[in-house]
This record gives structure tokens, C-alpha cells and sequence, in this order.
């Protein structure tokens, strides 16, 4: 039968044939393109010889043989014909180690093209869109746009008709599903269905317009193409921050932000005028991509790979052009050369990121993102916090300080050394390491500084050994410095030492060297840079100041970590180095404390009052008097501390709320170019090690020239692809819109318009729709509704036989679409019908229920992602657009339902069915729970009877009621149940306790159990995840 | 509304779909049920292009890069000059390189070691002997594998392109260092589509190693589907009670309680059969009575109760515990014996930078045993001849030390140049070693073996022609090989 119909296609097609010319575009050049491009094409590597059959000059030009290709009208004296039709094997085209081969239908085609004149045209996708004649309207057939009329104008040349109208239920689910990704509600359908106007459905379409919940899920397909994640996805995987980004789509869609202006925030929002905060967040487009910091890695092979990638996604989304075959040598197909992908690549090649992302959760270039309410605390803290510095400045000029301390006779003050342990850990100490535990080793042959032995470590990227839990505690005093002796191997140097203290927490860290170690980046308490590498091959005493690491007097360390990024590099004894306290006498005295700074320790003081301590008294000047002076009085002398207390502990509590806000801020990755561009070059064969000629940033003038003003950067390319003359950005977009509501677009392969793609199914619609959405000034809003108006979009989606042989794809529209819902549609569908969906929108993604181990046996030990810890209450209910999404391990239950894996540009998802479908469906925790859930509101708003009951649920999940059949089968399914239950109460709780969420005491246990059995039957019925 | 159920029984109806499981269709038939637009292709037994040698692939991939100079590629050169200087240096002036060292430095080395100040040449630590008629050299720290070296062909001149872990895996696994092709178990599912109707055609296996706890992860894009259609993907199986995700009822429901939701999906969805007249209704009742037989089948697979004692003792006491690499290797073969087509293991742990001789040890000690006795137990039920199984990493390890010499600490680098892999059964010459590195075990001295040549070979085992097996997307024609690959003939018994 399905041999039948593809025979029946034919005999059509040739029937159509048999009355139009060949069309060059549509049957002559796919195979061309197919089957001799990749020699006699645009790859001017692989050009075997002079016969180039992608270009209209060289098809008809003459060949140095004195041959020509093609001859016009005459098949007999084109050396194609000849070629194509030999017997003989060197002569034979395609070659038959090419694989290849032309059948004879296909031999026949050319020969007749060539016979017909052999008319030439560039492929269609490169040509700007046309305005063609709308078709006449079919009489007695439905019309509501020109859809219609180009679609039903194809459907009567093939002798079809369309399907009537789809009836108001599957109307009102249909629609909701598609511009919300979620059910109509019982309340919507009967509001719908007794609204007899001819308006109510097109009021319908505007309110779901208007809902925020449009902006969700349009979104989502888009966060596809952007390949938006949660992690940076090589290697270590660690958690990236780029939400705020997944949030600016959600709002731009919801916002009817015109496409154009989508286009440009996305690609070069940084380089508008006076960017806003919001058009750098959008250019978090491509910042999405994933990066890697695995350790050995080579900086310039990843600069390249990020480029590469931004191309390739930025090329496929605006343009479905498959730009990834010229990294390497001229596109084989299409007329991309290898120079101007390179071209291209340039507008990527210079952005002020690092190749490795050092497993940052935000990898700079990055911004802050306050809230309105954010902003507004910030300023009224920061505003009290003035008065109270004003305030502190009052009382010290009012308190007119004179030294009691005159003469020289200062007292006298020493340093000692307090060792906290050497060749023994202290008492208690719980030792441990990564990876492996603590190696120690004894002179002579190995260094140590004193004792019998040091402690060492060799390996690669970021190592330590470490212990907690001494339970003597190390109490830090004032002043200390905390000291630890080291030894760099000169044969095998680390690329950073690191020590951390543990006093509870191991927020007190110090670094040494490159900036690879525990809280990279931040130079504060938590890791501060304290200088360079020390000497290699030398015991060297490395000194941290308790202070500079957030260690008060009185603080209790209980852990000590010897750290170091790669290398081998060995330990020995450490401790504190306190010195004699002055005492609060002693501090009364100016002259006493700045004696105690010259000869003990400055440690203790922040670096600007250190070096003007560092200067003599006589050679400061006033200035620089006053400011020690008052840092004196302000944190030294305990008779004007007294006095500040009470600013200056306003001033602390005012100080510590601001930083919680500002804590809470939230970040994410932009795009910002270098000062001085990096110059980009082709790269032979894609190799970064093999460069060639250098490039500058252009756009391939072969499908249009940019706009006069436009300049040389990310916005010059921007504004190109939003030209309105630029042949493709218009039609690939209207395509994915098209592909959303009836599953395929126009052209099928979205991804690709190229020579390869395929064929746009009505090119003279897919042309209008372009057209009318540039002429719309790129209105999105109002081209969804110009598709769901249409009575295409309307029919019914049953499929009669004689269909699914003529039009077994649903290529010619000739019934409302039909096809799976996509993965988040289907969970956010049982979410939103048991009422456990929460309506936020947007924030920091959430980790909702997944089979318990799936991180931890792939992940690596060092990720901060290798551990899955489930979130609990309303975060595992939230719509699955915001599930955090681990691109090592994406949530099961999305990749089984064809969600993309989320690493590369996806405009197209596949759509698949399969036995894993099935198990998810019957014992994923969440559809199980939801079935409970949504019983209890069939038990208490179904009505009292059971067929009541199944209508309501029925409507609720199908938007229809049960046919008769249907209730007598499920009502006899529903007494089957509740008889059982009622025998093994046991297994009734045991069912109606399954997920997280409380249940509702009140109801009878047995009955909700067998109502939670039929639920989750309705839940697992193809129905229930096709949108019909 | 007859008319339209009447007709389907005629283009697929779920009995068709069984009879066809059954049958041994390839799934590029069953996809064209799946997916209405795929073109069906039934293959026949002879294979897809030619008939194959083997029906089954078990791959044990040794996640980090084992070193080849520590277990197989014995250089008693290497032994004669432990610490000299392995690179020439090259003068500008005379345009010249010294004659002291043994290679010249041309290529990248990783960042790891790129900064070292020398590089001297490492021997072994560990004892090798010749074993078996055909006289491979093993070493000391794998005594089970060394008594079947007479079963097994060694490549010892195997080279990739990638010098990291996560961009050479990839590549061998799916035949490009960047994420989002195919992995070879899929593409075996695309062209052979499944030997068995209720398990999956492609299965994971994972085990963590014990010398470097948590080390090297591994990802799911190594088994996905890449752009092929997602039946293609491979499976995860895990230790434990959920073999297989979302396996279990959520609430422990009986078999017949599980049959008899099944029946009634199906009854319900006939209903709608009737009314819209799409085969995709069809598909997905078949898919749910998959799901049923997975339940079935699936803890069948897994239960090693049976098992009789002398195969629990050959394959050592860890194969009782699941998770574990020798439980991993038991349960492949009961997956093989079952028709899966594709069992695909990852032991991690195998980077050894730092630590060598303790941590390669504590590797060797994971597997051994384990590989040994599968190869044993495939040959004993006759079932070698026509599976393939595959021991190896995603590149080899340096000849110098990183680290200082002598050091305990030390270990190797990262090495594409040259590595080993071992292979038996199904079309491969047993007791055979091909290819070869040069004296000092850097560089490759005769016959390397590319991962796409490697690739090839395994497909053309299959019965595969490499450069045949094709999908078309975004424009192309993707092949697991991509423009490369030379089956390796030699090899081939």
C-alpha cells in the first residue's frame, strides 16, 4: 500500500509534468546539486575540472576540451548528456566510486530539460521574495486569507478538498495548545462554546495573544535555536548563569517585539548607541554556546571553536544556511565560499571572553541585573549610609583628640611564632585530599623545612589535601598572620599555591600565582591574590594577615587546605605569627599605635593606611595626616570608638542589607568586543593551527549587499539580515512560525534553504507571508494570528484514506494538523490540568523530580553539578521551559520526548515514538502525582456521579466529552478499580501518596485511588499528547 | 468511518508491527513507521551492504586513556635509556636538530605539561612477558587477560586528532570532536535496526574506576542519537533496581495489573483509531506494548540468579555487585545473548597523570579478571564467532614522565600519537598483533590506524560499507567516518 502511494504521488507528478515545462528549480537542479556539485560545484578544492555545473555561465561555456556541458535544445551535443549515459566506465558520470548514481527517470528529466531550451535560473532561496497574483477564491470552499486561497488552489489542481472546520472543543484545545502551551480550562471551553458570534473565535485568539503564557512558550522553540542551558557543557559541566537571558526572550515575545528589532538586540544590543541594561542581556544569544575548561586545553583551538559555532547557529537561524561546511573548504552546494565564511567569522572572533571559562557559574564578560525594587533599596541604603558617614564626621570634629602619650620611651614589642602543627596534624584532625589522601615523605631525599618530614602533591589541575575537625581549634588574635611554609618542584612548578582556613566555613582563602584556584576571580576574602609564584626550589614562608582573609580576633580555625593548580609542590609546618597586643590604654595613644604599625605588623590595616603609615610622618601631608588620623580615631582609639558605636553600628547593619542585595543580583553572560579585534583568518581544513590569509568582517554579497550606513561589526550584520531586501531572514522565520502550527514547515528542512534543503512545498505563499510579515514591520503577534486565523489552520485533522495516500505527509495542508506534542508540553499540560502548575515566570532555573543517580555516576567528582539535589515545593512544579538543563545529562524525561539536547542550534526537533515514551508516561513520579492531584479535583468538581465525573474529566484533559462508548468502557474500568482498592486499601494509600505534594484528608481514600487510575489511563492516551 | 479503520489495516496495523520485530526488520523499515516520511529499506540477513562477520559489538571503552607503554606496548629501549631526554632540540642558527633525544618536538602538547622543563623518557614500572603461542607482550598488571592472549588481535597503532578527554571521546564515539553526531551504537541501530523485540537495540554500561575515584566523566551525547531519529538512541543501563529509567510502576502494580492498563490504553486508543484514522494511534499502541515487554524483559536480563557458580567465580566476586565493571561485563554478555546489538561500556578512572603506579594497578585490578573471563564465556557458548568485543581509551599516553622521574607522584600525559586497542571475536584475526610505534613508543613506526579507519573496520564487520551508511541533514550527507576511513584488511580473519 505505501509503494501503492508513492506510485501514486508519481503518476501525478508526472501528470503535472506532462502539462508544465521542467522547472529548473524544482526538478533540475536538486538533482545537479545532489549528485554532481560535489565535483562540479562551488568547492573550488574539489573541482576536479573546468565543468562547473552551479553556475549558470560556466554550465553553457565551453569547455577546453571544446565541449560544452549543455547545449540549449540540443541533448545530443551536451558532453552532460554524453556523460551521464556512457557505457563506459572512465567516462561514466557520477563516477561509480562516488557512490552515486542517476536513474533513468532522472536521465530523462535532464534530457528533457535541456530538449525544452534548458532554462537556467538561480536557486530560489537566494532571489528576494516575490509578490505573485493571490489565486482566486474557491467557490463554496472556506476562505478567511490568502492562505487559503494559495493553499486550496494547490489542493483543486490535485483534485482534493479540504476538510470542514474542526468542531469548537478541538478548536478551542487546539489553539490554546498552540499559542500557549497549555490546556483550555473547563471555564474557556463553555465560555467558547456559548459564544455563538462570529467573533468568539477570533476573541479567543486574542486573548491567548495576550496571555503571558504566549511568550513561555513561543520562547521555548527559540531557546532551541539559541541553544540555551544551564551548564557550560564540556567537561567539567558546571553551572553557567545565563536565565536572565531565557527571561529577556520570554518578555520580548510577550511584548510583540518586532523581529527586526528581536534580531538586532540579540546579535550587537552592546553596540546600539546607549545600550541599555536589557539589550546587553539579549545579546546572551551567543554567549549560549558551550565551553569547556578542561585543564591542558588550548586557548586559540576554542577561540576558534566559539566562533565557529556563533556562525553556524547565527547562519542557521536567520539564514538556513548550513554554514558549517565551509569551515573546512567552498561549501559543496551552495555558493558559500570558504573566505567568506571567515568573513562571517570575523564578526565572532573578537569578543573580550576567555577561551577557558574557568567553570565559573559567570564567565565575563558579564552583567548585573537588579530589579526595579533591587535598584530602588540600593539607592535608599546607599543614601542613609551617607548620612551616617556625615554623622561619624560630626562627632570626630567635635571631639578635639590630644595625645596623653608624649616623649619616646615607647614600650617594647616582639613577634612569636605559634605553630599549629608540623610533621603531626593537629588533634582531631579529619585529613582527606583530591584526588587521594595526604603523602608525606622525609628528607634526605625529599625537601623539608623542619621536622622529620613535609607533605606533598603532584597531579594535574586543581588539587589539595586538606583536614577538618581539630578539636583543639587554632583561635586567631589580633593581628595575627597566619604563615605556612612551601616548596615549588623547579622541574614540575604548579601554576597557582593556595591556602584555606577553616573556621566553619572555607570562605578564607589566599593565592599565590595565576589565578586558577578555589573562587577564581574574585581577589576578596573568600580568595585573595597575596602576589606572585614564590621562588621555585626554595622553602619559601608564605604569610596571609587573618584580616585580609575575613579571620577576626577570636575566630576558631578547626581545617587548614594546602592547595595548588598542577605541579608537585610540598608542604611544611604552619601556624600563626601573633604579636604582643597593645593594650586599650596603649591604644588611647596615636603615638604608641603608629610606633606598634612601623615596628610590629600593619597587617591587620586595609592597604591604603598601609602605605601611609609606610610614609615617614614628616613627609605626609595634610591630607594624608588627617586620614590616618581619623582611621585612628575610627577603629583604634577605644574612647572615640565609644562615641561612634552608634553610627558606625547603624553603618554596619546598613552595610550588610546592602550587600545582601546586592548578593541577590543576578548576573549573566553578554557579548562585548575586544578594544583591538582580533584578526581573523581562513583556516585550512577548519584547523586553527593552519591559518592562512587574513579576513576582515563582510557579509556574502551574494545575497544582498549590506545597508549603505551599516558598519563593519556584529550590528552591520545585524541590520544586513534585517534588510527587507535580504532574500532569506523574512522567509526562514516565517517557515519556524509555519513549522510550529502545522508540524513541517513550507520548506521542510527549516534548517537548510539551500541547494541541498528542500523545496518550499507553496513557494508563492511561503513569498507572501514573507512579504506580509516584512510589510507588518516584522509584527510577530500579528502574523500568529494571521495563521490561526486561516481556515487551513481551522480544518479538521481527521485523515480519510484517499489522504494518506495522497497527501500522507500533510505537505498540502489538506487537514489540520495532527502530530505529538513536544516534551514540555506534554508535562506542562498534567501540570496545569491538576492545578499543580506555579504561574511564575522566569528566575533561576529548578531541579524538579528525576530518577535518583543520574549525575553522579556520569559526572565528574570536581563539578558542581555531579550531585543532583531535587528541589522541593513549588520549584517542581514550575513549566518545564524552566527545569535546569545539565547539557551532559538533560532531563530524561525531555531528551525521551525528542527535546534537542540543547549543545548545538536546533530549529527543527524531531518527532518520534517510541517504548521509553511509554515508561515515562506510566511511572515518571510526576504524571503519577499529577493523576492524584487532578482526581482530587474530579472528586470535588466533577459532580456527584461517575459518569458526571469521566465528562469532567474528559473536558478537562480532551476539551471534549466521551462518546458513549467511551463512558460505558471507562465507568466499567472506574468500578473495576475501586472494587480492587477497596480490597487492598494498602495499595490505594500507597498510590494516592505518590509525589511531594499534600493530599487532600478529606476525601475517601479508595475512591480517589480508582479515580487516580483512570486519570493516569487518560493521561497515557494518544489523544491526550496529540494535538489534534 | 469503517472505511478509514478498514483501509488502515492495510497500511500498519500493530500486529503488522509485531510480526515485522519478530521478523528481524531493520530499523530503517521501522522508522518509516515511526517517522511516515523515512524510506523503507528492509535488510535482509546477508547483512545491510555485505554479510556480516559480526552481529554484535561489545565495547569496552576505558574512559581516561590507558597507558599503552605500562600494559602492552613493551620498549626495552626505553628500558636501556629511562631518563634521557626524550625531545631533539632544534637550533635556529644551523637550522638543525641535536643528535642527542630520540624524536623531534613538532607537535602540541597539552597544557599540562606543554611548561615542563624536560621531558625525560619513563620506563615501565611494571614487568611484561610474552604470552600465548602468538608471544604478545602483556605486563605483569594483567595476569587473566595475558591467558587469552591468543583469542585477541592488538592494534598497536592506533592515532586520533584530539589531545583532551572530552573532545576525544566524542570523537571516537561519534566520529567528530564536537558535540551533536551520532554515536556509532546508533548509527549500528540506524542501519541494523534491532536483533530483538523487547530490549533496546543499543545499550550503556557505566562503572567508575578505582584509581581515580570520580575522574573522567562520561556524557550522554556519547551514546545520543545525534540527528538520527530518536529510537536510535542508546540506553542506559544501571545498577540497581531501575535497570532502565522509569521502568518500575511508581507504585508496584502487579504484571497482570500492568497488562490490563496496557489493554485498556489500547482499547481507548482503538476508539480514537476508528474516528481519525491515523497510524500514528497504531505506532503508539505498539510502542506501549514495548514498554510492557521491556518490564518483562528487562529484569530477566538483569537477574543473574541463574547464572551457575563456576561463571559467577570466573568473572570474580564483583560481578555480583551491580555497578560495577565485572557485573557490567556479565550483564553484556546476557544482553548479547538476547540480540542486543550494541552494548557499549565505560570503565572511568583511566587518566593517570599523577600517581601511575598505584592508580594503573588499581584499574587493571577493576577489569582484568572481568574482560578475561567474557571473552572466555562468549567463546565457550560459541557466541565470539559472530560478536566483536573492543578493549580501549580515547588516546595513549606519553613515553616521558610528567612529573619528576622517580618521583611516586608521576605519571603520563596525553599522547594522540600512538595508543593500543585490543579486539577479539566476530571477523578478527585471533592471536595477532598489527602495526607499530617506533622505538621509544611515540610516534607511529608502520600501519597506524586512524579512529575513522578503526570506525570503518568495525563497520565493515558489520556488514556496513562505511562510506554508504548515510544520513542526510542540514544539506549533508553525514557518515560516522566523515569524508575518511580505510578498513584496516589485515585485521580481518
Amino acid at each position: 500500500m505505501r509503494i501503492l502511494s508513492i506510485l501514486l504521488i508519481m503518476v501525478l507528478a508526472s501528470a503535472a509534468n506532462a502539462m508544465e515545462p521542467i522547472s529548473f528549480n524544482k526538478q533540475i537542479r536538486p538533482i545537479l546539486a545532489d549528485r554532481c556539485f560535489a565535483c562540479h560545484g562551488p568547492d573550488s578544492a574539489q573541482r576536479v575540472s573546468d565543468m562547473r555545473l552551479d553556475q549558470q555561465e560556466t554550465t553553457f561555456m565551453e569547455l577546453p576540451s571544446g565541449e560544452f556541458p549543455v547545449v540549449k535544445g540540443k541533448p545530443n551535443e551536451s558532453e552532460l548528456i554524453h556523460r551521464i549515459v556512457s557505457d563506459d566506465e572512465e567516462l561514466k558520470m557520477p563516477p561509480a566510486d562516488s557512490g552515486k548514481s542517476l536513474n533513468k527517470q532522472e536521465i530523462e528529466l535532464i534530457k528533457q530539460w535541456i530538449s525544452e531550451g534548458a532554462e537556467w535560473n538561480q536557486h530560489w532561496a537566494y532571489e528576494a521574495p516575490q509578490h505573485s497574483p493571490v489565486p482566486r477564491p474557491i467557490k463554496k470552499w472556506q476562505q478567511n486569507n490568502p492562505i487559503d486561497l494559495f493553499i486550496q488552489a494547490r489542493l483543486k489542481q490535485l483534485r482534493l478538498r479540504p476538510e470542514n472546520s474542526a468542531d469548537k472543543e478541538t478548536l478551542i484545545r487546539r489553539l490554546t495548545l498552540d499559542l500557549t502551551g497549555l490546556p483550555a480550562t473547563v471555564e474557556e471551553i463553555d465560555h467558547f462554546l456559548n459564544d455563538d458570534s462570529p467573533e468568539a473565535y477570533e476573541q479567543v485568539v486574542d486573548r491567548l495573544l495576550k496571555s503571558p503564557r504566549y511568550g513561555e512558550h513561543l520562547a521555548r522553540s527559540w531557546l532551541d535555536a539559541a541553544r540555551y542551558a544551564d551548564t557550560h557543557g564540556l567537561h567539567l559541566d558546571n553551572e553557567r548563569s545565563i536565565w536572565p537571558y531565557r527571561d529577556w526572550v520570554i518578555r520580548a515575545f510577550n511584548d510583540n517585539m518586532p523581529f527586526d528589532k528581536f534580531t538586532i538586540e540579540q546579535l550587537a544590543g552592546d553596540l546600539l548607541p546607549t545600550p541599555s541594561l536589557k539589550n546587553r542581556v539579549a545579546t546572551g544569544f551567543n554567549r549560549c554556546n558551550v565551553t569547556t575548561s578542561e585543564g591542558g586545553s588550548i586557548d586559540e583551538e576554542y577561540y576558534v571553536r566559539y566562533a565557529v559555532d556563533r556562525v553556524e547557529t547565527t547562519a542557521t537561524v536567520w539564514m538556513g544556511l548550513t554554514a558549517g561546511c565551509a569551515v573546512c573548504h567552498d561549501h559543496k552546494f551552495d555558493p558559500l565560499s570558504q573566505k567568506e565564511f571567515y568573513q562571517l567569522f570575523s564578526y565572532f572572533f573578537s569578543l573580550t571572553e576567555r577561551a577557558m571559562d574557568g567553570n565559573a557559574l559567570l564567565p565575563p564578560p558579564v552583567v548585573k541585573i537588579p530589579s526595579e525594587s533591587q535598584t530602588a533599596n540600593q539607592n535608599r541604603i546607599t543614601g542613609e549610609m551617607k548620612q551616617q558617614a556625615e554623622l561619624v564626621r560630626k562627632i570626630l570634629a567635635e571631639s578635639k583628640y590630644t595625645d596623653p602619650f608624649s616623649g619616646d620611651d615607647y614600650p617594647a614589642f616582639e613577634k612569636s611564632d605559634r605553630i599549629w602543627f608540623d610533621d603531626m596534624l593537629p588533634a582531631g584532625a579529619k585529613p582527606a585530599g583530591n584526588p587521594g589522601p595526604w603523602t608525606f615523605v622525609e628528607g634526605p631525599d625529599h625537601p623539608v623545612y623542619s621536622g622529620k618530614n613535609s607533605s606533598t602533591r603532584t597531579g594535574n589541575g586543581l588539587i589539595q589535601h586538606f583536614f577538618t575537625g581539630a578539636t583543639d581549634p587554632f583561635v586567631i588574635a589580633e593581628n595575627d598572620i597566619l604563615f605556612a611554609y612551601v616548596y615549588l618542584d623547579p622541574d614540575n612548578p604548579p601554576e597557582t599555591v593556595q591556602l584555606q582556613f577553616n573556621d566553619g566555613s572555607w570562605e578564607h582563602r589566599a593565592h599565590w600565582g595565576a589565578d586558577k584556584a578555589h573562587g577564581a576571580g574574585r581577589n576578596n576574602a573568600s580568595n585573595k591574590l597575596l602576589g606572585p609564584l614564590p621562588e621555585v626550589g626554595k622553602w619559601v614562608r608564605l604569610e596571609v594577615p587573618a584580616a585580609t582573609v575575613g579571620l577576626k580576633p577570636g575566630a576558631k580555625l578547626n581545617g587548614w587546605a594546602f592547595t595548588q593548580f598542577g605541579g608537585t609542590v610540598h608542604w611544611d609546618q604552619a601556624g600563626a605569627m601573633g604579636a604582643l597586643q597593645l593594650s586599650p590604654q596603649q591604644k588611647e595613644s596615636y603615638a604608641i599605635w603608629e610606633y606598634f604599625l612601623k615596628t610590629v605588623s600593619t597587617a591587620a590595616l586595609p592597604d591604603p593606611i598601609k602605605k601611609l603609615v609606610a610614609v615617614e610622618a614628616d613627609q605626609r601631608n595634610e591630607a594624608q595626616t588627617k586620614q590616618l588620623m581619623t582611621y585612628y580615631l575610627e577603629n583604634v582609639n577605644p574612647v572615640t570608638m565609644a562615641l561612634l558605636a552608634p553610627p558606625n553600628q547603624k553603618q554596619a547593619e546598613l552595610k550588610k542589607e546592602l550587600d545582601a542585595i546586592q548578593k541577590a543580583i543576578p548576573s549573566t553572560l553578554v557579548m562585548e568586543d575586544r578594544k583591538e579585534p582580533r584578526v581573523a583568518h581562513i583556516l585550512e581544513r577548519g584547523e586553527y593551527t593552519e591559518k592562512r590569509d587574513a579576513v576582515e568582517s563582510a557579509v556574502p554579497a551574494w545575497l544582498g549587499e549590506s545597508p549603505v550606513d551599516a558598519p563593519q561589526n556584529r550590528m552591520g550584520l545585524a541590520q544586513w539580515l534585517v534588510s527587507p531586501t535580504h532574500p532569506l531572514t523574512a522567509r526562514v522565520t516565517v517557515n519556524r512560525y509555519w513549522q510550529h502550527y502545522f508540524g513541517t514547515g513550507l520548506v521542510k528542512t527549516s534548517e537548510d534553504f539551500g541547494v541541498q534543503g528542500e523545496r518550499p512545498s507553496h513557494p508563492e505563499l511561503l513569498d507572501w507571508l514573507a512579504l506580509s510579515f516584512i510589510e507588518s514591520g516584522w509584527d510577530v503577534k500579528q502574523f500568529q494570528k494571521l495563521i490561526v486565523m486561516s481556515s487551513t489552520y481551522q480544518q479538521s485533522s481527521r485523515i480519510t484514506p484517499s489522504k494518506h495516500t495522497l497527501d500522507p505527509q500533510n505537505r498540502l495542508v489538506s487537514h489540520g494538523p495532527r502530530f505529538r506534542l513536544d516534551a514540555e508540553v506534554i508535562r506542562d499540560q498534567v501540570l496545569a490540568i491538576s492545578g499543580l502548575m506555579i504561574p511564575t515566570i522566569g528566575g533561576k532555573s529548578v531541579k524538579p523530580y528525576q530518577p535518583a543517580g543520574l549525575w553522579k555516576p556520569v559526572g565528574f567528582g570536581g563539578s558542581n553539578t555531579s550531585v543532583f539535589k531535587q528541589d522541593t515545593g513549588e520549584k517542581l512544579y514550575r513549566r518545564s521551559m524552566y527545569t535546569f538543563w545539565k547539557r551532559t545529562v538533560p532531563p530524561p524525561t525531555m531528551s525521551i520526548f525528542d527535546a534537542p539536547n540543547r549543545e548545538t542550534c536546533q530549529v527543527r526537533r524531531t518527532r518520534t515514538n517510541t517504548p521509553l515514551q511509554a515508561l515515562v508516561l506510566m511511572n515518571d513520579v510526576q504524571f503519577v502525582e499529577a493523576a492524584r492531584r487532578f482526581a482530587e479535583l474530579v472528586v470535588t468538581h466533577g459532580g456527584d456521579q461517575v459518569d458526571q465525573r469521566i465528562v469532567y474529566l474528559y473536558r478537562s484533559v480532551l476539551a471534549r466529552n466521551p462518546k458513549p462508548n467511551e463512558l460505558q468502557l471507562v465507568t466499567q474500568l472506574y468500578n473495576e478499580h475501586l472494587a480492587e482498592f477497596q480490597e487492598q486499601p494498602e495499595a490505594a494509600k500507597s498510590l494516592v501518596s505518590t509525589g511531594e505534594s499534600v493530599r487532600n484528608e478529606s476525601l475517601d481514600q479508595t475512591e480517589l485511588a480508582a479515580w487516580t487510575m483512570i486519570v493516569h489511563l487518560i493521561f497515557n492516551l494518544s489523544e491526550t499528547v496529540t494535538k489534534g | 468511518m469503517n472505511e478509514a479503520n478498514e483501509f488502515l489495516k492495510h497500511v500498519v496495523t500493530r500486529r503488522q508491527l509485531l510480526r515485522a520485530g519478530t521478523a528481524g526488520v531493520g530499523s530503517l523499515a521501522l522508522q518509516s513507521m515511526l517517522a511516515p516520511d523515512a524510506l523503507a529499506k528492509q535488510i535482509q540477513s546477508s547483512g545491510l551492504h555485505f554479510a556480516p562477520k559480526a552481529k554484535r559489538i561489545i565495547f569496552l571503552f576505558m574512559n581516561g586513556a590507558p597507558s599503552q607503554q605500562d600494559l602492552f606496548d613493551y620498549k626495552p629501549e626505553v628500558d636501556k635509556h629511562h631518563g634521557a631526554e626524550l625531545f631533539k632540540t632544534y637550533d635556529e642558527k644551523t637550522a638543525k636538530w641535536s643528535t642527542d633525544g630520540f624524536v623531534k618536538k613538532t607537535q602540541r602538547l597539552t597544557g599540562m605539561t606543554s611548561g615542563q622543563k624536560g621531558f625525560p623518557v619513563a620506563r615501565s614500572k611494571f614487568k611484561f612477558k610474552q604470552h600465548g603461542q602468538s608471544r604478545a607482550w602483556i605486563s605483569e598488571l594483567l595476569p587473566h587477560t595475558a591467558k587469552i592472549a591468543d583469542d585477541l588481535c592488538f592494534v598497536k597503532s592506533m592515532h586520533t586528532e584530539a589531545i583532551n578527554h572530552d573532545p576525544g571521546v566524542t570523537f571516537f564515539q561519534t566520529g567528530h570532536q564536537q558535540p551533536g553526531r551520532p554515536s556509532m551504537g546508533s548509527w549500528m541501530s540506524y542501519g541494523l535496526g534491532t536483533e530483538n523485540d523487547n530490549l533496546p537495540t543499543f545499550c550503556v554500561l557505566i562503572s567508575n574506576g578505582t584509581g581515580r575515584p570520580g575522574s573522567q566523566p562520561v556524557y550522554t551525547k556519547l551514546w545520543s542519537n545525534g540527528f538520527l531519529p530518536g529510537v536510535h538512541q542508546g540506553v542506559q543501563f544501571r545498577g540497581g533496581k531501575t535497570p532502565v529509567l522509569y521502568l518500575n510502576s511508581q507504585t508496584g502494580e502487579t504484571v497482570d495489573a500492568r497488562k490490563r492498563m496496557i489493554s485498556r490504553i489500547e482499547a481507548l486508543n482503538q476508539l480514537q483509531i476508528d474516528t481519525f484514522g491515523d497510524p500514528e494511534i497504531a505506532t503508539r499502541i505498539a510502542q506501549y506494548e514495548m514498554a510492557f515487554r521491556m518490564q518483562m524483559s528487562v529484569p530477566e536480563a538483569t537477574d543473574i540468579s541463574q547464572e551457575p557458580q563456576h561463571v559467577l567465580a570466573a568473572y570474580g566476586p564483583q560481578c555480583q555487585m551491580p555497578g560495577k565493571f565485572a557485573a557490567n561485563c556479565l550483564l553484556a554478555r546476557r544482553l548479547a545473548e538476547r540480540g542486543v546489538r550494541f552494548i557499549q561500556l565505560y570503565h572511568r578512572g583511566w587518566d593517570q597523570h599523577g600517581s601511575l603506579i598505584t592508580a594503573l594497578s588499581k584499574q587493571c585490578n577493576d577489569v582484568d579478571q572481568a574482560q578475561a573471563a567474557l571473552v572466555n564465556d562468549l567463546k565457550q557458548r560459541g557466541m565470539l564467532d559472530d560478536t566483536l568485543v573492543i578493549w580501549g581509551g580515547e588516546f595513549g599516553r606519553t613515553t616521558y614522565s610528567q612529573g619528576k622521574l622517580g618521583d611516586a607522584a608521576n605519571g603520563r600525559d596525553h599522547h594522540p600519537r600512538c595508543f593500543t586497542y585490543w579486539m577479539a571475536g566476530g571477523g578478527i584475526k585471533a592471536g595477532f598483533t598489527y602495526g607499530e610505534t617506533d622505538d621509544v613508543g611515540y610516534n607511529i613506526a608502520a600501519d597506524g590506524v586512524h579512529v575513522h579507519d578503526f570506525q570503518a573496520t568495525v563497520m565493515h564487520l558489520m556488514g556496513i560499507d562505511h562510506e554508504r551508511l548515510t544520513f542526510k541533514y542540514q544539506g549533508r550527507r553525514f557518515r560516522l567516518t566523515d569524508v575518511h576511513g580505510k578498513i584496516v584488511k589485515p585485521i580481518l580473519a
